[in-house]
């Protein structure tokens, strides 16, 4: 079984999350009608195939797998996944995670790219436990994001309908707005300190010779993004942001994260020692 | 064999209904007296506002059994000869079937709805009280019990709001993570805003407060709903406590427009407002549902969803009798004979 290594295993989790996405489409288009757990149940075994291609791979190198944009995106979704399945045990919260597998399938499908995972070289110069800090807080605050942004699309969705009194706000089984509203402002909240942890780790990480933090472009880019959620949430405390405007703002910032995280990691001279 | 003699709201009118109704504390007089006849062995009343029928079992010519049970309905109530033809007598396996659907509140004025069921068991447990009822009711009646649970728990036939309070509940529920924490003020105290207030209370919502023209009105449905009244010039200074609004004055132009509300909104610190307006003509500005937080539904909108919900439950209807049919097999008599019935008799409540 040398040959099934453990982007297969990546892979089957890909499936599964894909066939999860299709039948998203059927609930949808039922409306949200009917009590369903056979997309929890798809998440899950999914969940479980990704836990196990990140632990293959984590276990074959002896530490955190965050070391290539393979890793960083396997280890993205797993968070989004994580998040999605403790939030689908929260009462009428179970379709978060219909909401969450199309975004899951396509990480999924980005990471398998096999320009993403080159054949390993040396030994990464920076390693220890403060870079495995740095990377899964980080991975994890995007997770929080990610989910943030699904809940905040869940709102969008059900506020529409009820504006427009379309039969679905009533008929479907999606919980109340004024809850998902709750929902999306706790997952930003979380990810912004997930978020805060991990760049602080970052700094405190040794400076590569004759480079400056905030002469890459990754460090830059995540400085703007600490900026956005910042300005987001501290416009939503000053009460002058409505829920609506909120989810908008909370899907805004994580599409613009999903566009640019990975040519942001290419342009990284810091992130590719 | 079980005997079915009654009408309905869907035979009769109330004024016959009211006629040929028991008064609940004369039913155990009533039953004694039916079967004090000799010819019933048991025997179960149902009286309520939409239906008047008696259950029971007799001799073993239906027909027998039918003409005693129409001779005592006429005797009891003084009714002359013959019965209205209103008054139908359903025979097995007609008459089980018509006591699963009663219990299952497919026979009911507002279909699907559990009321029914609840006075259902009320006639029965009267019966077995009173030592009316013997084997054939008690496993018929036992047996429409579960049936009922059955469907309620396989279809959808009591899925969803009917009426236009219920309604109203289900949309504050889909906008507020609970009621309990909500006020809700009524403007204008009508039949409709009491109804929709109450089913409000009942689903938990905080607490309540009316407005009306006249104040004795409102001090009067406030004291009714628990709640506090207020002067109707003044109710505009609630609504940045209140989360829900139900108006239904009989103002002829709108009470509450964008205008007004703008800068009320702004003072709730984007908490939602539902704005329910069931008044015609309609009391609030339909521009106030573009802002942000408010929701505004007016009669129609909520009629409609009711409408719709009553259409998903007809479409259930099939699903249920195939049920029905196939869970009062052991409970019909074998061999049933039949009886001598006009063609309308039988065919009102096949």
């Amino acid at each position: 079984m040398d040959w099934f290594t453990d982007r297969h295993t990546f892979l089957l989790a890909v499936l599964l999350y894909g066939l999860s996405t299709v039948y998203s489409v059927f609930l949808w288009r039922r409306g949200f009608r009917r009590d369903d757990y056979v997309n929890l149940a798809l998440l899950g075994l999914a969940f479980v195939l990704h836990t196990a291609a990140m632990g293959l791979r984590g276990f074959s190198l002896k530490s955190c797998p965050v070391n290539n944009l393979y890793e960083a995106t396997t280890f993205l979704a797993w968070a989004l996944a994580l998040a999605s399945l403790v939030v689908s045990f929260l009462p009428r919260l179970r379709y978060v995670s219909t909401f969450a597998v199309p975004l899951l399938f396509i990480i999924g499908v980005f990471a398998l790219m096999p320009s993403l995972d080159p054949p390993r070289g040396p030994k990464p110069e920076f390693t220890g436990w403060l870079v495995s800090l740095h990377a899964a807080m980080i991975l994890l605050a995007y997770g929080a994001f990610g989910l943030g942004a699904v809940s905040g699309l869940m709102y969008l969705s059900q506020q529409h309908n009820l504006k427009f009194k379309k039969l679905s706000a009533v008929f479907s089984l999606l919980p109340p707005i004024q809850r998902v509203e709750v929902v999306t402002i706790r997952l930003v909240v979380v990810g912004f300190v997930f978020l805060t942890i991990g760049l602080f780790a970052g700094g405190r990480l040794p400076r590569p010779e004759g480079m400056t933090y905030f002469s890459d472009t990754k460090v830059k880019w995540s400085a703007l993004l600490w900026l956005s959620y910042l300005v987001l949430l501290a416009w939503r405390w000053r009460p002058g942001l409505s829920g609506r405007r909120f989810a908008y703002g909370a899907t805004g910032v994580f599409v613009f994260l999903l566009l640019t995280f990975w040519g942001t990691n290419l342009l990284s001279k810091l992130h590719h020692q | 064999m079980i005997v079915v003699l009654g009408l309905s709201h869907r035979s009769a009118p109330v004024e016959m209904r009211e006629r040929f109704a028991f008064a609940e504390s004369r039913i155990p007089e009533a039953l004694a007296r039916l079967r004090a006849r000799g010819r019933i062995n048991e025997a179960v009343i149902l009286s309520t506002c939409n239906r008047v029928e008696i259950y029971a079992t007799g001799q073993p010519d239906v027909n027998t059994t039918a003409a005693e049970l129409q001779e005592f309905l006429r005797d009891f109530h003084a009714s002359p000869a013959p019965l209205p033809l209103e008054i139908y007598t359903l025979t097995e396996p007609q008459s089980v079937h018509h006591l699963f659907k009663v219990a299952a509140g497919l026979d009911s004025m507002v279909l699907g709805e559990t009321e029914i069921l609840g006075q259902l068991k009320q006639a029965y447990d009267l019966a077995l009280q009173h030592k009316h009822t013997g084997p054939r009711l008690n496993k018929a009646f036992q047996r429409a019990f579960n049936v009922a649970k059955h469907i309620r728990t396989e279809t959808n036939i009591q899925r969803g709001s009917v009426s236009v309070a219920s309604v109203a509940v289900e949309l504050a529920e889909k906008i507020f993570t609970t009621l309990s924490e909500h006020e809700v003020m009524v403007i204008g105290a009508g039949d409709t805003s009491e109804k929709t207030a109450r089913a409000l209370l009942s689903r938990g919502a905080r607490s309540i407060v009316v407005a009306n023209r006249s104040f004795d009105r409102a001090a009067e449905l406030a004291r009714e709903l628990g709640g506090r009244a207020m002067r109707f010039d003044d109710w505009t200074k609630e609504f940045e406590r209140v989360d829900i609004v139900i108006s239904s004055t009989a103002a002829p132009h709108h009470i509450l427009d964008r205008a007004t509300l703008e800068p009320l909104v702004k003072l709730r610190r984007n908490r939602p407002l539902l704005l329910i307006d069931i008044a015609v003509p309609r009391d609030i500005d339909p521009e106030v549902n573009y802002l942000d937080n408010v929701f505004l539904y007016n009669v129609d909108d909520l009629q409609g969803i009711a409408d719709n919900y009553l259409q998903q439950r007809r479409e259930e209807i099939a699903r249920c009798e195939a049920i029905i049919q196939e869970k009062a097999k052991p409970v019909l008599t074998m061999n049933a004979g039949s009886l001598n019935l006009s063609p309308t008799q039988q065919e009102s409540h096949a």
